[in-house]
């Protein structure tokens, strides 16, 4: 396992877009300080300039083409007869880019720090209560974790395709389908009030986990759960993503 | 070194290999031959531990299985397509399976491959990518080495260099499973042949073995060609007069001898008649399919 570990990153470490997608990440960032305003400076800091929307979509394609790219590259094989077992194999990747996912939210949180330091936004001591009656940066640092639940869940998904299907341009349309479009199925399926109580729980609910914690007002009565419970369910739906992935690239031919 | 015991694999409900069985010792290069669709690519997966089987195989006396590749870590292979990240050069693509960097290094040097090692392996032509696979296969002093169809796309001086390091390795110890429809390339390195068709092992023996039975017609030139014809009617011995000559089968040899010998001819010249391998295996391929169809 160490050593699948080590080759995981190693390869991701050499991914041209790995190193861009932060300064991309910058730039969208930037964007979004200067599209929301000036006197919007709480909730830029609290959303990191609203970076998890922008990590969520460099998590689609990295994640997607770090799986694929192992049949693209005929190189499934030599992997998995290298590595201890198939379990390896698929848990080293989904460490690996866990392991990203983090990082760009901790850099996320960094570029915050920086650009609240520019004139980008009306200045705001990070110790000004906002949401929950908490501080700015406790703020930012929830929200952040938050969303690290929200990335992995469509990690996972990720995955999940990725071991039905082995091209990577259709896992990342199906994925930024699943990010983009996922909030107005679910809406549309609770709109019609039947069996809301159940279908509260669908997967595509979920997508709301991050926003709906900075903005509880506004998606509490989209998604009709807690935060608690979307919380819950969102980790509840990794687990089922990751071991049917698991499962199916454990019964798949190569 | 590799016991494959009653192995049977199957893709879905068919059978692609069945009850296959046979060892391979350290140091012997035996070549798994058999037509488009016999199985052999099948096999060398399954020994790699990456399809579902029936049956045993041990490297070490270790067991593999789907799930547990312990027994894999002395083994290398190029299965199919050479496994090649196209972003990584192609020391990176090496150094990301190596544990031993002055391997590696020697490797890159007996292969050739130092002028572009440090490019990425994108820009690569076949051959290159086939080299490198090669060298990935051989890395870390492997015990067994599977290679599937080795020479693809390799030029005639790559191809020579890359049999001498199998025999290089193979003198060291080193075991070879290697499939390749180059028959004749293949001829020039193996010690041992198998021979599959439709998911069987219908020969499985040292190349030695397998030359002596199969190359089963003689050469006969005596001094007196009428005589020797008439001896070997009146003995019912089979033959075929080609010229002065006479082509006879290997079997009846020593009863030819001693005829001649009570009739005081003498032989001139007696001598195995050269075969093609890869009619040999044609012609076994022929056999065994008139035997299925009448059977």
């Amino acid at each position: 396992m160490r050593f699948s570990l080590y080759q995981e990153f190693y390869k991701l470490m050499h991914q041209k877009m790995v190193w861009v997608s932060p300064l991309v990440l910058l730039g969208l960032m930037v964007t979004t300080g200067l599209t929301i305003g000036y006197n919007e400076s709480k909730l830029l800091m609290t959303t990191c300039y609203d970076a998890p929307d922008w990590i969520i979509l460099i998590l689609a394609v990295v994640g997607a083409t770090f799986f694929s790219m192992e049949f693209q590259n005929n190189a499934i094989l030599t992997l998995i007869y290298k590595s201890a077992n198939k379990r390896a194999v698929y848990f080293s990747k989904y460490i690996v880019i866990l392991g990203y996912n983090i990082l760009l939210h901790v850099i996320a949180m960094a570029f915050t720090f920086v650009l609240w330091m520019t004139p980008l936004s009306r200045p705001v001591s990070w110790s000004m209560l906002y949401l929950y009656h908490q501080p700015l940066w406790e703020n930012m640092l929830k929200t952040s974790a938050i969303d690290v639940l929200t990335t992995t869940f469509i990690i996972s998904l990720i995955f999940l395709l990725s071991c039905l299907i082995n091209s990577n341009a259709i896992v990342i349309s199906v994925s930024l389908l699943m990010i983009f479009v996922g909030q107005f199925i679910s809406a549309s399926l609770l709109n019609g009030n039947k069996a809301v109580h159940i279908l509260r729980w669908n997967p595509f609910n979920l997508t709301n986990l991050t926003r709906q914690y900075y903005n509880y007002a506004t998606y509490v009565d989209t998604s009709h759960l807690s935060n608690v419970q979307l919380l819950c369910s969102t980790a509840s739906y990794i687990v089922i993503f990751v071991t049917a992935g698991y499962l199916i690239f454990r019964k798949k031919r190569f | 070194m590799l016991k494959v015991q009653n192995v049977t694999t199957y893709i879905g409900r068919t059978k692609i290999v069945k009850r296959a069985s046979f060892d391979i010792d350290a140091g012997n290069i035996v070549g798994l031959i058999g037509p488009n669709g016999a199985g052999k690519t099948t096999i060398m997966k399954t020994i790699l531990g990456l399809t579902k089987f029936d049956g045993s195989i041990q490297i070490n006396h270790q067991p593999v299985t789907e799930n547990q590749h312990a027994a894999l870590n002395s083994v290398g292979a190029l299965i199919e397509h050479p496994a090649i990240y196209p972003f990584l050069s192609g020391r990176q693509n090496l150094a990301l399976y190596s544990h031993d960097h002055q391997d590696m290094a020697r490797l890159i040097a007996k292969l050739g491959m130092t002028d572009y090692i440090q490019q990425k392996a994108k820009g690569y032509s076949l051959g290159m990518k086939q080299k490198l696979g090669i060298a990935i296969a051989l890395l870390n002093h492997p015990q067994l080495v599977i290679l599937d169809e080795p020479m693809n796309g390799l030029d005639v001086e790559a191809t020579i260099g890359i049999r001498k390091l199998i025999k290089q390795y193979a003198d060291r110890g080193t075991a070879f499973l290697i499939s390749s429809h180059i028959l004749s390339e293949l001829q020039k390195v193996m010690t041992h042949v198998v021979l599959i068709n439709h998911g069987q092992i219908i020969v499985n023996q040292s190349f030695e073995e397998f030359e002596q039975l199969h190359h089963r017609d003689y050469k006969l030139l005596t001094e007196d060609e009428v005589l020797t014809a008439q001896v070997l009617q009146q003995r019912t011995i089979h033959y075929i007069q080609e010229g002065n000559t006479f082509r006879v089968k290997r079997a009846d040899i020593f009863d030819i001898q001693d005829a001649l010998y009570q009739q005081q001819i003498h032989l001139k010249e007696l001598a195995p008649i050269e075969t093609n391998f890869e009619q040999v295996v044609v012609t076994i391929l022929e056999q065994q399919r008139r035997a299925d169809h009448e059977a």
